[in-house]
């Protein structure tokens, strides 16, 4: 609605671009991004937008909407590139996250995504029954540290992406954030290595912001995009214009 | 809030200028505590439309009117309209020689089999005969799992792979469960985004052609705005596809899980059930078959609000 007045407004102010600000506020926060977020996003364009520099001879529809645009780009944009794994070597990728995020799934979906692409991947899968309930406080399971240590030895030889699942941990657990310090250890070569990438799954659902590198879009091996920052950026506001932006 | 601790002696009634600037204070840390964006709103408004016009106490703080005004209004909301207890239900069902049926639903990875799994064990722990049916047939390994949790509890389970029209198997389960003098039977199912049209198609048919006692949403205590939409989806769409028109109610109760890891962020709890009236049945918190809980509606509403 108020991107709706935004083009219609003869004369643009101040008026016009906070409701304007103020409806894409909303949007954002019943998608559930982070109120402090939406507010740093909000006076970041009130900066770039500043109303008393802009001359007469200013298209200001054309300022307002480039800096939302880039501003939402930046948000999404950490700054850094995401990991891409290099070919030649034994590369191991980890997924970690919260239960039932989708980890196991997307572990089979990048190990296919690079498998088409002629990678030879490894898939290293714990709990396989996925039930995974301690009965009478006995974990049934073996070391994951260990296994996971065993399987990349075994496969760095003849496999160049090893994917490595591991079960789901929250940051409540101080236990499994000890376990997933000693994963990254005996599996990465001694490398010090942080969080290399996000993915964000079950998008076939909804449309929800975050740090990313690829987005799942379903529960089929095969529903699994890279993702890209400027087209997810249109597609969120649904706009086809926005490609006048976008860096060809 | 320092700001807003000016005494109103003195003023004749209140007004909604008076009562804004705490609203919005208090807006602002309910969705920080994870509500649903219009849900605070909504709550906010209700609020301030039960004040306004009251007369203040000459030495009351317009925040403490406020805070007094929403800790009844979240108290209400918690507190179930149609109460369901289980323990008796079934027991009643056994008098007339059938089992009770629980079918539990929600998107994926929400944790329903796994608190199947722990209602299994409660129901356990009360001398109830419990059954589990694998209606999962659609998500490798679902029924793999299921059985896993039948053998550690020592639980039949009714099961015929994958493939099959899970309605279908839920229909044989209970009437095994019947045949076998089973008093529960406990019905998983895939994980569905909620806008999944024929998935839900299928829910659906699961649903009407077997009439379950209680249809158990499970949704993760994470969640914000999604969760809402999550269950009034679920909801709407398990009407719309209704046999029976008369029936405008589709999701009994809520089943809250991962509620371990979400700190005090607890607004979840509370969207779900301003927007569905339906109770929270069971809280999960944990990886354990203890991990069972019953909704504490003081202490939600005491970390809603500090
Ligand atoms: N709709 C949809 N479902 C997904 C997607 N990714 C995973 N799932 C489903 O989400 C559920 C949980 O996925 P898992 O891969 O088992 O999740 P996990 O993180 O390995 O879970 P734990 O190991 O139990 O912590 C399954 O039902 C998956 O089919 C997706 O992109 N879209
Ligand atoms: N921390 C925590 N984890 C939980 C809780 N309930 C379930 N989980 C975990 O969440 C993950 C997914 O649980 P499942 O029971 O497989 O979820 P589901 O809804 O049946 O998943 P799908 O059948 O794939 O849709 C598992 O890792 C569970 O151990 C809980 O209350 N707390
Ligand atoms: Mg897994
Ligand atoms: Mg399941």
């Amino acid at each position: 609605h108020a991107l709706q007045q935004l083009s219609d407004a003869t004369f643009i102010d101040e008026n016009v671009l906070t409701d304007y600000l103020n409806e894409i506020s909303r949007a954002l926060m019943s998608g559930d991004v982070q109120f402090k977020m939406i507010s740093t996003m909000q006076s970041n364009i009130k900066k770039v937008v500043n109303f008393d520099e802009l001359s007469a001879g200013h298209n200001k529809r054309k300022i307002i909407q480039q800096a939302v645009f880039n501003e939402l780009c930046n948000i999404l944009n950490p700054g850094k590139l995401a990991f891409v794994p290099k070919k030649g070597k034994s590369n191991v990728i980890m997924f970690f996250g919260l239960q039932g995020s989708g980890k196991t799934t997307t572990c089979t979906k990048y190990a296919y995504h690079y498998q088409k692409k002629g990678w030879k991947p490894a898939l290293l899968k714990q709990n396989a029954t996925k039930a995974k309930i301690p009965f009478y406080g006995s974990y049934t399971g073996t070391d994951p540290v260990k296994t996971a240590q065993e399987g990349v030895e075994r496969f760095k030889e003849n496999c160049d992406l090893i994917v490595v699942d591991t079960s789901g941990r929250h940051e409540q657990e101080a236990s499994l954030f000890e376990e997933m310090r000693q994963l990254v250890e005996v599996t990465a070569f001694n490398q010090n290595v942080a969080v290399g990438a996000v993915i964000v799954t079950k998008m076939d659902g909804h449309a929800k912001g975050g740090v990313l590198w690829a987005r799942n879009t379903g529960e089929h091996t095969d529903e699994f995009e890279v993702f890209e920052t400027k087209p997810f950026v249109s597609r969120l506001f649904g706009m086809g214009d926005w490609s006048g932006f976008m860096d060809k | 809030l320092t700001s807003l601790v000016q005494s109103v002696a003195g003023k004749p009634a209140l007004e909604y200028a008076d009562l804004e600037p705490a609203l919005k204070i208090f807006k602002e840390r309910l969705m920080t505590k994870n509500v649903a964006a219009d849900i605070a709103e909504k709550l906010c408004d209700s609020v301030a439309a039960s004040l306004v016009g009251k007369k203040q106490g000459s030495f009351t703080r317009i925040t403490t009117t406020v805070q007094a005004a929403m800790e009844e209004s979240l108290v209400r909301i918690l507190t179930p309209k149609r109460s369901v207890d289980i323990l008796r239900d079934v027991h009643q069902a056994k008098e007339v020689g059938r089992p009770y049926t629980i079918v539990f639903v929600g998107v994926n990875g929400v944790g329903k089999s796994t608190n199947l799994a722990k209602v299994a064990y409660w129901l356990q722990q009360h001398d109830i005969k419990v059954m589990m049916a694998a209606c999962d047939t659609f998500r490798s390994g679902a029924v793999e799992q299921l059985r896993t949790h039948a053998r550690r509890l020592q639980i039949p389970i009714f099961e015929r792979g994958y493939e099959k029209d899970p309605a279908v198997v839920a229909r044989d389960a209970i009437y095994e469960a019947k045949r076998t003098k089973q008093d529960v039977v406990l019905v998983d199912t895939a994980g569905r985004m909620q806008d999944n049209e024929p998935l839900m198609r299928a829910l659906s048919k699961l649903i009407n052609m077997n009439d379950p006692d209680l249809v158990l949403f499970v949704g993760e205590a994470l969640v914000g705005n999604d969760g809402v939409h999550q269950l009034t989806q679920f909801n709407q769409k398990l009407a719309d596809l209704s046999s029976t028109s008369s029936q405008t109610q589709s999701i009994d109760g809520i089943l809250l899980t991962k509620f371990d890891t979400i700190d005090d962020k607890v607004g979840a709890a509370l969207s779900m059930v301003y927007t569905s009236g339906a109770p929270v049945m069971f809280v999960g918190c944990g990886q354990n078959y203890t991990d069972l809980k019953k909704l504490n509606i003081k202490s939600v509403m005491k970390s809603l609000l500090t």
